[in-house]
């Protein structure tokens, strides 16, 4: 279980004073690209504990695991996005996140990188663009350092 | 409301439900004791001080619409008990109607909205058209030789109950008694008790002639149709004196007749007299509503306490989690006990036996505490079994028996709907019009049973009638007529493949939709509704006899005992409430019948479905070479064999529901903490016997009748 506090912001960003508020995404890397989740909505990073498959679930579906002793069904964010699959590796990691409904869902990455800060107006509204299934997903893509992040739309992922 | 927190407010809704449920309660125990001719006042007087507190309730929370309707209905309540008005089954009626306008006016105060309600509306004017009460009548206490102080302090309740004794020309006495202050509250109650065998205590009175300053003098003013012997007899002690109050020789002798309004000026009883009054309520004309008498009682109604039912799961949760620690202690228990420290292995496992028998004292704690008697939903049914009764004009008796019958709360919660779709039937469906029950030779009143009981770990509810019974060929011809069934099968179908027809949806045996139940929704949601709440539901029928609709539930949801198996590389576990056996499966004694695998179980056919078939699981490596289990699950009338590849033995479990992206996947009830970090899926009998005995059993030819 990884703590929130290892992956501290790689750099601290200037916090621009007419930039619009600043908000905080945490990074992290699937099928060879970097995408970003909005902090507040993730409750906790988990290395992956044993999952149980379940027979007959949605494909995205990987299965349901315990946290301590709360039940939690992983999703895989490769297949929710319809990238490639892949199994889970040593540096997969599973992100906490709470829906509105209050239920928590694991959702399974190849990798936890680093958490940058945005101001609102950094942050490229690119939706269209991207078209197909991510666009429902997407908030936008932000460019910080030189990156090229997608950032995802947590809600309406874990929504149902 | 706006300074009001949320938990105050949730907390006065959830009182005001709980006073309302009170409140049908004594209409209901009112309604069946004027249809026998009897009269309790005891049943009004809790009928009015139901309101009174709600007014109270409803004044200090804003809730101004529920204050109105408790204030107008608090006055025709007030005028029943003081006998200015009679009980009749109108005034009943528009009392029931006030409970349903109360349910809905809450409803809508909870979610905050501000609209009106014809419900209201409509009960403000049957209760102004039941207008002001029948005049008083003429006062027969005259007769008596009362004595006037006592006369004058008589509140107006109390003197209408002076009168009715009276007029059933009952003897009255006084008591003369003698309490300790110190044990007052509780002899007085014991007094009461005992002489409610004999007749009603009106009223009690010091007399003001103490004669030593840690004792007082009561006079209790009693009414009762035993002799002064009989009562001296039964009430006589050292401290009771015990006098008949004599009648005057001449009836026209005028006494004087106490003012009504006289008791402001007299001394009122000492407070801790009052205080353990229990009988007739001490709500005098003066004091009612104010801060006083609020203040008593919303002091009375807080001896329970309400806990939300997710903080209850929580609990369990954490008993769960206790559990799995248990397991790691014995493990090392076991480990240091390898290592040769015999005393300290020792110690560990006492220590290890302690703590498991505190956790399951624990664990049955909560389960108690989650669980209620069904009579709190039965309660609910016989209101809506006098209202249906009334709407379609047919006398209904309605007889339940084991009211006391415990069960999850939650299940309680989910109870009520369907068996009210369930009672409707039986009234509108089952029970004959008074002509035709007159015609067949039953008693006028349909009988409508509602029996509950314990079966081990299940509760069994039926639904019985006494009425004309399910009529097969008209459900096998309304089947047809849907499109359901086809006719060239109709002949091959068994008896209770018939009775089990009236389940599909949309299936009605009446051809008008204008009745209460003729719409023909209702039995397949009710057993969708059973069935999530991990239950079944049987129909018996005989025609001319009657209908019998059993329903077996699960005792609670919260924790089971279940059987651990394997199948392929993955752990499952298995309700051990829906088991009935396990054996071992011999390969070689498996016949095909119909495209199915069957087996011979002591001379029946018991089919079976292999787990890792059904559930498409991955190929194990010891596939070739393990012995096979078949576990007999059986619900109601239904059985079915489970073929798996392990039985690991039995254990309790909590069962968690599933997350929202699993809810449309069949055959599971939850998933369950094993033990190691590893979650288990938990198998659903009851969904599992019907996706294999419902939706595939029957044979091909017979796909025309339609499931789900």
């Amino acid at each position: 279980m990884a703590d929130l506090a290892k992956v501290a912001p790689a750099r601290p960003l200037r916090r621009g004073m007419d930039r619009g508020p600043v908000r905080e995404f945490l990074v992290f890397g699937l099928a060879g690209e970097l995408y970003g989740v909005e902090l507040t909505g993730i409750k906790e990073i988990l290395s992956p504990p044993p999952i149980t498959t379940v027979p007959r679930a949605p494909r995205e579906v990987v299965g349901v695991c315990s946290v301590r002793g709360l039940l939690v069904t992983v999703l895989d964010l490769r297949r929710r996005l319809r990238l490639e699959e892949r199994g889970p590796t040593r540096r997969s990691r599973i992100l906490l996140a709470m829906a509105d409904t209050g239920e928590v869902s694991g959702l399974l990455v190849d990798e936890v990188r680093q958490v940058v800060r945005l101001a609102e107006a950094e942050i490229e509204v690119a939706a269209q663009a991207l078209g197909g299934d991510l666009a429902e997903h997407v908030l936008g893509v932000g460019r910080p350092g030189g990156m090229f992040l997608i950032l995802l739309d947590l809600k309406a992922i874990v929504k149902d | 409301m706006a300074e009001i927190s949320d938990k105050a407010r949730e907390e006065f809704f959830s009182e005001a439900q709980e006073i309302i449920e009170t409140l049908s309660r004594n209409l209901l125990a009112l309604d069946t004791a004027s249809r026998e001719g009897s009269y309790d006042p005891s049943l009004i007087n809790e009928a009015f001080r139901a309101v009174h507190t709600l007014k109270g309730l409803a004044g200090l929370f804003g809730a101004t619409r529920l204050g109105s309707m408790s204030h107008r209905l608090e006055d025709l309540l007030d005028a029943l008990r003081l006998g200015r008005m009679v009980l009749s089954a109108e005034t009943l009626d528009v009392l029931f109607s006030a409970v349903d306008a109360y349910n809905k006016v809450l409803e809508l105060e909870k979610a905050g909205i501000d609209q009106s309600l014809p419900e209201v509306d409509a009960l403000l004017g049957k209760l102004d058209r039941l207008g002001a009460g029948v005049p008083d009548r003429s006062s027969p206490v005259s007769e008596y030789e009362f004595d006037a102080g006592m006369l004058a302090v008589l509140t107006e309740y109390e003197e209408h109950r002076l009168k009715v004794n009276v007029e059933q020309r009952l003897s009255l006495y006084r008591l003369r008694v003698q309490f300790d202050l110190a044990t007052i509250d509780r002899a007085l109650e014991q007094i009461k008790e005992r002489a409610r065998l004999h007749g009603e205590i009106i009223t009690y009175l010091p007399t003001g002639e103490t004669t030593s300053a840690d004792s007082i003098e009561l006079d209790l003013l009693m009414a009762s149709k035993d002799t002064l012997a009989t009562l001296i007899g039964a009430l006589g002690a050292d401290n009771v004196v015990i006098e008949e109050i004599p009648r005057r020789r001449a009836p026209d002798a005028p006494a004087p007749r106490a003012p009504l309004q006289s008791n402001l000026a007299m001394p009122l009883p000492s407070a801790p007299v009052r205080a353990g009054d229990s009988m007739p309520p001490p709500v005098r004309e003066t004091d009612r509503g104010g801060p006083m008498e609020k203040e008593r009682s919303l002091r009375s109604l807080t001896q329970t306490v309400r806990v939300d039912i997710r903080k209850l799961d929580h609990l369990m949760n954490i008993v769960g989690e206790l559990a799995i620690v248990r397991g790691a202690f014995s493990r090392i228990a076991e480990r240091v006990r390898n290592d040769g420290q015999r005393q300290l292995a020792a110690e560990l496992m006492r220590l290890h036996r302690n703590f498991d028998r505190r956790l399951s004292e624990m664990q049955e704690g909560i389960l108690e505490v989650r669980m209620v008697p069904l009579g709190q939903v039965f309660e609910r049914l016989a209101r809506v079994v006098r209202q249906i009764s009334r709407e379609l004009h047919k006398e209904i008796r309605l007889v339940i028996t084991g009211a006391e019958t415990e069960i999850d709360k939650l299940i309680v919660e989910e109870l009520s709907d369907p068996l009210m779709h369930m009672i409707r039937n039986a009234i509108d469906h089952g029970i004959e019009s008074a002509e035709r029950r007159a015609q067949v030779g039953k008693p006028n009143a349909g009988t409508i049973a509602l029996n509950a009981y314990q079966k081990g770990n299940h509760v069994m509810i039926e639904v019985e009638d006494d009425g004309r019974g399910i009529d097969e060929s008209a459900i096998v011809e309304r089947a047809v007529q849907l499109g359901k069934l086809e006719r060239a099968d109709v002949g091959e179908l068994a008896r209770e493949e018939i009775l089990g027809l009236i389940f599909l949806p949309g299936l009605s045996t009446r051809q008008s939709a204008d009745d209460v139940s003729g719409r023909g929704v209702g039995m397949d949601i009710v057993k969708t509704n059973i069935g999530k709440l991990g239950g079944v539901i049987d129909v018996h029928s005989e025609v001319g006899i009657g209908t019998k609709m059993t329903i077996t539930l699960p005792i609670t949801l919260a924790i089971v005992s279940a059987l651990i198996v394997r199948a392929e590389a993955q752990v499952f576990a298995l309700p051990l409430a829906s088991v009935s056996e396990a054996l071992s499966l011999d390969e070689a004694s498996v016949r095909v019948l119909d495209g199915r695998e069957v087996v011979t179980l002591r001379g029946s056919t018991l089919p079976i479905c292999r787990l890792s078939r059904l559930l498409n699981l991955e190929r194990a490596q010891d596939s070739l070479t393990r012995q096979g289990f078949v576990v007999v699950v059986a619900l109601g009338s239904r059985r079915l064999g489970l073929a798996v590849d392990h039985l690991y033995g039995q254990q309790d479990i909590v069962i968690k529901p599933l997350g929202r992206s699993l809810r449309n996947v069949r055959g599971f009830a939850g998933a369950t903490e094993l033990g190691d970090q590893r979650v288990g899926l938990v198998l659903d009998a009851a969904a599992l016997i019907e996706e294999m005995l419902v939706g595939s059993e029957q044979p091909r030819e017979r796909a025309g009748v339609a499931h789900g």
